[in-house]
């Protein structure tokens, strides 16, 4: 048998490193934005639930941490996506598939970090 | 005949007609046949007591009806199993529709051609490969429990192609190594005594190995052996990134 070379290699990294930040952050991230800090500014009223998140949000090491998590979070979908559609039988010719699937992960990526770049830092 | 039957709804199918002249141009059919059902019998013990009482043209693989010589697989109501651990208790009182494993080709009756399958996993060269045999006078190569425990899983396959006929990979892709093999290959990658990784790199590494696996994961599901060959394409998948970037970022080192 002989065997064509893959690069799936290199876009099954992005999925993978996208699944494990994911699973890892988006639940915390959840719990901390959603229930967290808007009940804890309720405690405390001189602090606006969204002021309080904002100044989080702008610490460098946490844009940071978001941009990682939000890009690799859009390449694992794509990748998802881009096979279950092979798998609903849209298996030959896939190129366009690809660049829709990846090109959407590359715009949605590149996005986060243009609003996590230009994101105003609050003043203290 | 005791009193309470079960009916199995056969696939047939006798390219030369089994025997009969005017037959031969059939296609596939299903043919209806009422069984003694008892509680302790299983599939294969139907099909064993059909052949014997009622039809003896009809044919299938079976050997040690006891799960270890995985010759028995077919599809049971339209799921991968073996025949010799499908209960008739678990489907009584309705039919069983018993079929040739899918996505293979049909020999006769319930046999499938097999040939496809050998040829992939002969592609991943599943036996220990040393760059230099020790002489016999040295002795074995030692082993301790815990690099006999890290492939002991994956060496549990007894061949028996559930998991080919349970992956939407095989039926669509003709060329995909599939389950079973790319998780032997893996039982040799992870043996300490094998040296032939870079050997089995190829065929792993392609389209065609591991990489046409999307993980739907039904391959673990109908193992009859706990194998996890999902899991062991996993682990073929991580090892291939591994040497991916590897190459990418000092592609002067070998392999």
């Amino acid at each position: 048998m002989t065997f064509k070379k893959s690069n799936e290699a290199f876009w099954w990294s992005l999925f993978s490193a996208g699944g494990v930040l994911s699973a890892m952050f988006l639940p915390a991230f959840v719990v901390i934005s959603g229930y967290v800090l808007p009940n804890q500014s309720s405690a405390d009223p001189g602090r606006a639930p969204y002021e309080h998140i904002h100044g989080i949000v702008s610490w460098w090491p946490v844009r940071v941490l978001l941009f990682g998590v939000i890009a690799f979070t859009f390449f694992h979908v794509a990748h998802r996506i881009r096979h279950v559609v092979n798998d609903l039988g849209w298996r030959h010719h896939t190129a366009p598939l690809s660049l829709v699937c990846y090109g959407g992960a590359f715009a949605g990526a590149g996005t986060a970090a243009w609003l996590l770049l230009t994101l105003p830092s609050v003043a203290q | 005949m005791p009193d309470t039957t079960i009916t199995l709804d056969v696939f047939r199918f006798q390219p030369d007609g089994g025997g009969h002249a005017r037959r031969s141009t059939d296609g596939p059919t299903f043919k209806a046949y009422r069984v003694p059902y008892h509680e302790h019998w299983v599939v294969l013990d139907a099909l064993n007591w059909i052949k014997d009482e009622l039809d003896g043209t009809l044919s299938y693989r079976w050997s040690c009806r006891m799960g270890v010589c995985g010759s028995c697989g077919m599809m049971v109501n339209g799921v991968p199993k073996l025949t010799c651990a499908a209960f008739l208790k678990d489907y009584y009182p309705g039919t069983i529709r018993v079929e040739p494993l899918t996505y293979f080709a049909v020999e006769r009756d319930l046999i499938v051609d097999m040939d496809g399958f050998l040829g992939k996993l002969k592609s991943v060269k599943p036996w220990l490969i040393r760059e230099n045999e020790k002489p016999v006078d040295e002795g074995e190569y030692l082993q301790s429990p815990n690099e006999l425990a890290s492939f002991k899983q994956y060496s549990m396959c007894i061949n028996c192609l559930l998991c080919y006929a349970a992956c939407p990979v095989v039926g669509a892709e003709e060329d995909f190594i599939g389950p079973a093999a790319l998780a032997i290959a893996q039982r040799y990658n992870l043996d300490s005594r094998d040296q032939g990784a870079a050997e089995r790199a190829d065929a792993l590494s392609a389209d065609e190995g591991a990489w046409g696996c999307t993980f739907v994961g039904e391959c673990s599901e109908v193992c009859p052996k706990n194998v996890d060959p999902a899991g062991a394409i996993q682990r073929v998948k991580v090892d291939n990134v591994k040497d991916w970037y590897r190459k990418l970022l000092m592609p002067w080192g070998h392999r």
